[in-house]
């Protein structure tokens, strides 16, 4: 089929009608000690050490930035241990044993309004700063970093379009928490001084439309709107999403602050509501365990470090547990899938998908040039493939691959099966020496 | 329970090659069943010769390139049958020689003339051109998805080449009679002989539903629309080339009746233009032949230029050459230019002003070639 593919099929019809389940009391939470920005760590706590929840219990070190480590439970450190973490690898987690006290660390305190009307951005940089915000969309780009730019902003947009399939996390932190949403906005809005701000939802979503209708009554004359734009696959991208809520095309590799615009995801913005109002780091977010390997498909609100083991169960266990299973953490179309299901829930998961494996036998390319018509890009993918089988160097350089977002998108359009996003991946490496 | 790991995205398209390659069979059925009921005999001779040629050496092929290596260690047969074909020869390889033959099946003339002067249904023509078709046309250069020329077509030239002189393109049957006055003369030969004064000799309806003579499946028009629909709804060919050459055929034929109107022939420019279409390959090539995917441009752009050039050179070929095939020959010279239209060097998959001025540049000049040609060039002798 010679088509441009714009939607990929799911089932988030299913799941985002669910409720979240609230799992907060694991016995053991774990934290990861390095992540992909930051590989490396410092602790400051030493084994049978209490803590308390929200309390600094390390450093890590990026190249341009530190990021604290935040206790999401009250309790004994018991020691490191080796699970698996998001982006696939063999990780040290700092294993903490709950006590269930739930005890706040001194450093938690609640801001009346006007202490928060007093906060200048450079205040607001340093609280996100300290609470260690991050990107929760699954980029982990620390906030703060956002927050520094000095280019005047005009407009805020809240990405809550959450385009990848199965995923409902972010439909349903929309639906359970829309205050908090919109004094995040507001709070972001009064820190860069701009009047405009608008959320943006799939056109499909009328639920969450509904309750963003009734909430925005209360907010009239903030400059705060809805925005419905395309159901599309991949509109939660953010220069698709700028274009289709503000009409301004990015040019590639350009930030969208120097259009006067920035963007948040809708989980980062409660995280920055959490930060602000009441100083506390992000301790728990929502996850939606799905896929066509799990029986009864959920969204949970867990803590962040709660181990997936704990949550297969509350779903109804594996279906088909003989059949082999793909593990992935994040969307179908860009997460990393992991080798066990003995891995940690980080800030950053939004999802848990279990799929059934499907070996898809590669067939010759036939040059039908699906892939060519999806990208959203406008690369070659298929030229691109090519000029790395023939490991020409000059051509890839040509064709230009570092615009590649990774969507894959060329490899789901593929009608021979073909995983093309891996070669236009590998081009991205070699156009990089 | 297992766990995988396996690399991003995790999800595919329904959409395959293998229904790709159904779709297309599906549009050509009505044609193959129509030319069973008016020449069964023919081309079931001719359709059960390519299909085995074709086939066979398809299988030979997979054989000799996933031979075991040569390392000394004896195995029987039934090993080195296994390793040889099994993953290797897929349903795809089955389909892509079984369209092949096909078309090549419905663009072979009805029957051959034997120098004793017997009519028999074209069997040398169809056991030569279809063994050159596949193995000139297709494997040499590495079997499915690398060939550069569109096999169908290369067979059909060389076996015309080779027995062009002995075809009949006219048999008896119930489905028409052919008048006597023109002893055989396809439409097309009418038009590149300039003998443009006869062409009202079959009427539109005649050329329509094929009661001309011709070739075996390319002269009915109305079941060739009805594949050409269907797999433009199926999209499983892409309608730019479709568009674009029939597009550009219209326009250009239409210029070249407006000249030959000019010279005093007193032939009506629409129903020229609507002759040209109906007449020939036009619609089977366009949607069976150019729209191949293999054989085509990736990028939309490079597929409208494609589309166009291929238009061009059918009408040059038809008006100024002295020989009838255009649609062949347009399809294999622009079948080379296909590849230098994707060179990663200018391939571009999005329309810009480059792009655009290179399809315009390419109507208007044509344009201007064969209406110049035809009025001051001598080239028309009617």
């Amino acid at each position: 089929m010679i088509a441009k593919t714009t939607h990929i099929k799911d089932t988030k019809n299913l799941v985002g009608s669910l409720p979240a389940i609230r799992y907060m009391k694991p016995k053991y939470l774990y934290i990861a000690m390095a992540n992909a920005r930051c590989p490396k760590a410092d602790l400051y706590i030493k084994e049978g050490d209490h803590v308390n929840s929200f309390q600094v219990i390390g450093m890590r070190h990026g190249p341009f930035f530190e990021q604290p480590i935040h206790a999401t439970c009250s309790g004994t450190y018991v020691g490191l241990e080796k699970h698996y973490h998001r982006n696939g690898k063999l990780t040290d987690f700092i294993k903490i044993k709950n006590d269930f006290k739930e005890t706040f660390d001194h450093s938690v305190k609640e801001r009346s309004d006007e202490e928060i009307k007093a906060l200048t951005k450079e205040e607001m940089t340093e609280i996100i700063k300290d609470c260690a915000n991050v990107g929760l969309g699954g980029s982990s780009f620390p906030t703060f970093v956002k927050f520094q730019t000095d280019k005047p902003i005009k407009m805020i947009l809240v990405n809550g379009i959450e385009c990848e399939p199965y995923i409902t996390a972010d439909h349903r932190l929309m639906l359970e928490f829309p205050y908090r949403v919109m004094e995040a906005i507001k709070y972001t809005m009064q820190a860069f001084n701009c009047k405009q701000a608008k959320i943006c939802i799939k056109s499909k979503y009328t639920d969450i439309k509904r309750v963003y209708e009734q909430v925005l009554k209360e907010y009239v004359g903030s400059g705060i709107e809805l925005c419905c734009v395309g159901n599309y696959y991949p509109q939660g991208w953010e220069v698709e999403m700028i274009r289709n809520a503000t009409g301004i095309q990015l040019k590639p590799g350009e930030l969208p602050s120097s259009q006067g615009i920035i963007d948040f995801n809708v989980s980062t913005m409660v995280g920055i509501y959490k930060a602000i109002k009441y100083n506390m780091p992000v301790i728990k977010r929502f996850i939606t365990v799905t896929g066509d390997g799990i029986n009864y498909p959920k969204n949970f609100r867990v803590k962040v470090g709660t181990s997936i083991k704990e949550l297969i169960p509350l779903c109804g266990g594996y279906k088909h547990p003989d059949k082999e299973k793909v593990f992935i953490l994040g969307g179908p179309m860009m997460g990393a899938s992991v080798p066990s299901d003995d891995c940690i829930i980080t800030k950053t998961v939004t999802s848990i998908i279990i799929l059934d494996k499907v070996n898809y036998v590669e067939e010759p390319c036939v040059r039908c040039g699906s892939c060519v018509l999806s990208c959203p890009v406008h690369l070659e993918p298929v030229q691109i493939m090519n000029a790395v089988k023939a490991n020409d160097k000059e051509r890839i350089k040509k064709l230009n691959p570092l615009k590649c977002v990774e969507c894959g998108l060329c490899a789901y359009s593929c009608t021979s099966k073909i995983n093309v996003t891996d070669y236009v991946k590998r081009a991205k490496i070699f156009a990089k020496l | 329970m297992i766990i995988t790991k396996e690399n991003a995205p995790h999800l595919r398209r329904k959409a395959t090659v293998t229904r790709m390659m159904v779709d297309v069979l599906i549009a050509l059925a009505p044609t193959l069943i129509f030319s069973l009921i008016v020449y069964p005999i023919n081309t079931l001779v001719t359709y059960t010769i390519s299909v085995f040629i074709m086939l066979s050496a398809e299988f030979v092929f997979i054989g000799l390139t996933h031979m075991f290596p040569k390392d000394g260690v004896k195995r029987t047969f039934k090993e080195k049958f296994i390793h040889s074909y099994k993953g290797t020869f897929t349903q795809n390889n089955f389909l892509s020689a079984a369209i092949s033959a096909v078309i090549f099946t419905l663009i072979m003339p009805v029957a051959m003339k034997l120098p004793d002067g017997s009519i028999i249904p074209p069997i040398y023509p169809a056991i030569v051109g279809s063994l050159v078709g596949i193995v000139l046309g297709k494997l040499v250069f590495g079997g499915l998805g690398q060939n550069i020329f569109n096999p169908a077509v290369v067979g059909m030239l060389f076996a015309k080449l080779c027995f062009g002189s002995t075809y009949v393109y006219y048999a008896d049957t119930w489905f028409f009679k052919m008048p006597d006055a023109v002893s055989g003369a396809t439409p097309l030969g009418l038009i590149n002989d300039g003998a443009l004064s006869n062409i009202t000799e079959y009427q539109t309806f005649d050329l329509f539903f094929g009661r001309i003579p011709g070739t075996l499946g390319e002269v009915y028009k109305i079941t060739i629309l009805i594949g050409l629909v269907y797999l433009l709804v199926r999209r499983s060919a892409d309608f730019r080339i479709v568009v674009s050459y029939l597009g550009t055929f219209t326009v250009l034929t239409l210029v070249a009746g407006l000249a030959l109107l000019g010279l005093g022939t007193g032939i009506n420019p629409f129903s020229f233009t609507l002759y040209s279409l109906l007449s020939g390959g036009v619609l089977f090539g366009a949607t069976f032949m150019l729209t191949d995917p293999v054989t085509s441009p990736i990028n939309p752009p490079s597929r409208v230029i494609y589309g166009m050039v291929a238009a061009l050179i059918t009408v040059f070929i038809r008006l100024f050459a002295a020989l009838p095939e255009g649609v062949g020959f347009s399809i294999l010279l622009s079948n080379m230019i296909a590849v230098v239209l994707d060179h990663y060097e200018w391939s571009n998959p999005r329309f810009n002003w480059k792009n655009i001025l290179a399809m315009s540049l390419i109507v208007i000049v044509g344009a201007l070639i064969t209406f110049l040609a035809l009025m001051y060039g001598g080239v028309y002798h009617g």
